[in-house]
């Protein structure tokens, strides 16, 4: 009998990393990994940017060879893998940029590896359209993606964000998989879209599945339940049953430090009215108003559809307004473009830092005076370095840099270092309104902390700050008053002090469902 | 997933599905290529009734064999995300070693052999070119431009610079041999030649290898992002190698066709009307980064190239007009490609 179950656990066992090591040119991202991943298992990979996580994923997916170390795969041996070997025994990743191809089709981004893989990686082969097809629609149907034709035939660069995210783990699943990895998977899902990836998480679980999950978001790892994998430093530091763990005790063996998840939010805001909105219509908003006062902090929230982000683009000149007033210090705005509103004193921090902020192959000091090059030139328009470098460092002091090196390309530094020298470069037009739109996205603990302190000194200097964001624990933790949106309108408003992540949930759907009622 | 998720995007789905000529120019940009097409012939017609008689349809369809091949390697090359202009070099290489092989060498072989031999000498070159692409890194653009230069070089220094004005007598023959023929109102016999048929049967092929097969839609994927391709599984290096060695392949044919139908081989020939064939390409609705485009595209491109180069003589259009009426359509098609997408 007790054979028996060392034979079952021997055969559960499904891929074994013995002490990897990988260097990259001098640095060492990994130190000897050692981590079992067992057949019908859930794991969290948890870690502060730059700890190795990728690294080991890219490995796991024979993206990339380790320096060092052994990987045993259901019993076989490797120094390392191709993506055809690692796909070929069933490990499939979700990556983080969703690893979709944007010219294919939604059928063929699904179902197209499923035929590649299942035939070893032949390229001279006729492909069978009937399987793509069934593939394709089975997948889809079980992350909850419509299954029609015209769907199945969409272009993926035409569909939304959300929709993305769930076609890369449709495919993921398309194929018989024995390990699925998910590099924050959940990114830019709606609640309800990560309540629905839980239930199918929860079924590949039931087939023997084994499911890695890299992300930043503890809560949800705590509903998914599992093992937690904690890394630090190109070391795993802790595994063990994650319901073992609190939230401060995780962020602590990622940090390394103690870290403080109470409020960060100290100051009192000052009675003098500093931004306020009236009737403002644009695509998405419904006649919003409310008032924001000088140095507080106001989060605005909602489901992904509830025009937070229209909201937050019609303020900053992104998406105008098509009517409606807005005022700053008592002065009416005229914002029709984002120039306008940068001239009247309002900064705007966008979601996706890549895509519409930073310069990545550009020095620190490029991307932090990017907007006051005007300011900083003389009459022939020739830039006084040495000012621009003595504001950078500023700057970079101020959002509490972890480089002091200003030439460093930014592309260079990790998600929280990115994030702060994009808020710097708002910080140098000395803005009297600062709009953050989701500030943490994708940014690990250590950097939300830093980040989030800087946030609290900018008010307390008497700026006034929106916080745009679907992240309740961070707007529980920052802000004095919450705004909860839908269907483009002011649906509750609640004082924060006095606010749960319950009630604002309840208040974000049930409105919702009061609409489509 | 909550059902209204689902429904919103069924809906959009449908909304897609709702006729809208924007949309479809969107996804098929080939429609713009068509409409222009049925625009010039409408308006030579109308000038010039002639226009319609066979002799000039059947002249478009001979002078399109040639730059249609091209053509078509072009696109393949230019769907996985690369651009290629030693294709011209490789076609004069083959035609004109093939020439001077059969010539001196083997004056009996046959038709079959010589065509099937030139294919294969153009794949080969290709090969070289898929292996430089593949291990150099180096953007297909440079690598190509330097093939380029190399197979002519190697032509002129080693294989020789004579014009060679009386063809071995079955490649002469070929370019003779009569598909279809007739006699025109003004008793004039019109010919379409046998070797017309090659630009269809490659254009099928081409298609079916695109649609059809993992190989046409790993070069697709090449094109969407060789890094993702990669690492889903795809090998770059088959891909590469497979695309240089069709599009080579494709102008040893061209070249051997260009040669028979010309009646002489000259190795001076072809080279410097890669423009004319990328611009073809582009025509036809692929994007100039890749990944997009179709063969049917591709071929009205070839076709409205054709069209302009030969028919505007037929209005009393100067020919040195051509030019600019092609980079007239250049330009306006590019901008209504790019406003379409912006539109989205």
């Amino acid at each position: 009998m007790s054979a028996n179950l060392g034979s079952q656990q021997a055969q559960s066992r499904f891929l074994e990393l013995r002490n990897i090591q990988k260097w990259f040119g001098g640095v060492h991202a990994l130190r000897g990994i050692d981590l079992t991943l067992e057949l019908g298992q859930a794991y969290h990979l948890l870690g502060e940017n730059g700890c190795g996580k990728s690294t080991v994923i890219k490995i796991m997916s024979g993206a990339i060879a380790p320096s060092e170390g052994e990987i045993v795969l259901e019993g076989q041996s490797f120094s390392a893998m191709t993506p055809i070997q690692s796909l070929s025994a069933g490990i499939e990743t979700v990556y983080q940029d969703l690893s979709l191809l944007p010219n294919l089709t939604v059928a063929e981004n699904v179902a197209l590896s499923e035929q590649l893989v299942s035939g070893n990686g032949r390229l001279g082969r006729v492909f069978n359209r009937s399987r793509l097809k069934e593939t394709a629609q089975r997948a889809l149907e079980t992350v909850g993606l419509p299954t029609d034709r015209s769907f199945l035939n969409t272009t993926v660069s035409d569909l939304p964000l959300a929709a993305r995210q769930l076609v890369a783990i449709a495919r993921a699943i398309a194929t018989s998989a024995k390990l699925v990895i998910m590099d924050e998977p959940t990114t830019s899902l709606t609640r309800r879209e990560v309540d629905n990836l839980i239930r199918v998480v929860e079924r590949l679980r039931q087939e023997n599945v084994a499911v890695l999950f890299v992300t930043h978001k503890l809560d949800e790892c705590y509903r998914i339940g599992g093992h937690a994998v904690v890394f630090r430093d190109g070391q795993c530091v802790a595994t063990g049953p994650i319901e073992n763990y609190t939230k401060k005790q995780l962020a602590e063996l990622m940090t390394g430090r103690a870290i403080d998840s109470e409020r960060y939010r100290t100051a009192q805001p000052s009675p003098d009215v500093l931004f306020s909105v009236d009737d403002l219509i644009a695509h998405g908003v419904d006649r919003m108003s409310f008032t924001l006062r000088k140095g507080e902090i106001l989060g605005i929230t909602g489901l992904a559809d509830s025009g937070r982000n229209e909201l937050a683009m019609a303020i900053t000149g992104v998406a105008p307004a098509r009517s409606g007033k807005m005022s700053l210090n008592g002065k009416v705005l005229d914002v029709r473009q984002p120039v306008d509103a940068i001239r009247q004193g309002i900064g705007y921090v966008p979601e996706d830092r890549l895509a519409e902020g930073l310069f990545l192959d550009k020095s620190i000091l490029d991307n932090e005076i990017a907007l006051v090059l005007t300011r900083l030139s003389n009459s022939f328009g020739v830039v006084d370095k040495q000012a621009g470098r003595s504001l950078a460092a500023k700057l970079s002091e101020q959002m509490r840099l972890n480089t002091k090196n200003l030439d460093l390309p930014v592309g260079a530094l990790s998600g929280g270092n990115q994030q702060r020298v994009l808020i710097g470069r708002w910080l140098s037009i000395e803005p009297e309104l600062l709009v953050l739109h989701g500030p943490t996205v994708g940014v690990d603990v250590g950097s939300k902390d830093t980040i989030y302190r800087a946030i609290q000194t900018l008010a307390e200097a008497g700026m006034g700050i929106i916080i745009v964001s679907d992240d309740l624990p961070e707007l529980l933790q920052n802000t004095d008053r919450i705004l909860v949106m839908n269907s483009g309108r002011l649906v509750a408003e609640f004082e924060t002090e006095q606010a749960s992540e319950d009630q604002l949930y309840q208040a974000m759907l049930t409105s919702k469902l009061e609409t489509i009622q | 997933m909550s059902a209204s998720r689902v429904e919103e995007l069924q809906q959009a789905a449908s909304e897609k599905r709702g006729f809208s000529l924007g949309e479809l120019v969107r996804r098929r940009p080939e429609t713009i290529t068509f409409a222009l097409l049925v625009a010039i012939c409408v308006a030579v017609a109308i000038a010039n009734p002639a226009f319609l008689q066979p002799s000039t349809l059947i002249d478009i369809g001979r002078a399109s064999v040639v730059m249609g091949l091209f053509a078509l390697g072009v696109f393949i090359i230019l769907a996985a995300g690369g651009i290629d202009v030693s294709f011209t070099a490789i076609a004069a290489f083959t035609m004109y070693s093939m020439t001077v092989l059969v010539q001196r060498y083997l004056p009996g072989l046959p038709i079959a052999v010589i065509i099937v031999m030139a294919t294969a000498g153009g794949a080969l070159l290709g090969v070289i070119n898929g292996l430089l692409v593949h291990h150099l890194r180096v953007p297909s653009l440079i690598v190509t431009i330097g093939t380029q230069y190399l197979f002519r070089g190697f032509l002129l220094s080693f294989i020789g610079t004579v014009w060679i004005m009386s063809l071995p007598p079955q490649m002469g023959a070929f370019g003779r041999l009569p598909l279809l023929q007739f006699e025109s109102a003004n008793g004039a016999t019109i010919t379409l030649p046998f070797y017309f048929l090659v630009l269809p049967i490659a254009a099928v092929i081409t298609w079916w290898i695109l649609n059809r097969t993992l190989m046409g839609r790993a070069i697709f994927a090449v094109g969407g992002n060789a890094n993702i391709a990669s690492r889903l599984g795809y090998d770059l290096r088959k891909v590469h190698v497979f695309l240089f060695a069709y599009a080579g392949a494709l102008a040893g044919l061209a070249g051997i066709i260009h040669v028979c139908a010309n009646r002489q081989a000259n190795p001076f020939d072809l080279v410097g009307t890669e423009i004319n064939v990328i611009a073809a390409v582009v025509l036809g609705g692929a994007k100039i980064t890749g990944g997009t485009g179709s063969v049917l595209g591709t071929i009205l491109g070839v076709l409205l190239i054709v069209v302009i180069n030969s028919v505007l003589v037929l209005v009393g259009i100067p020919s040195t007009w051509q030019r600019l009426v092609v980079g007239v359509f250049i330009l306006l098609a590019a901008a209504f490609f790019v406003t379409r997408q912006r539109k989205k």
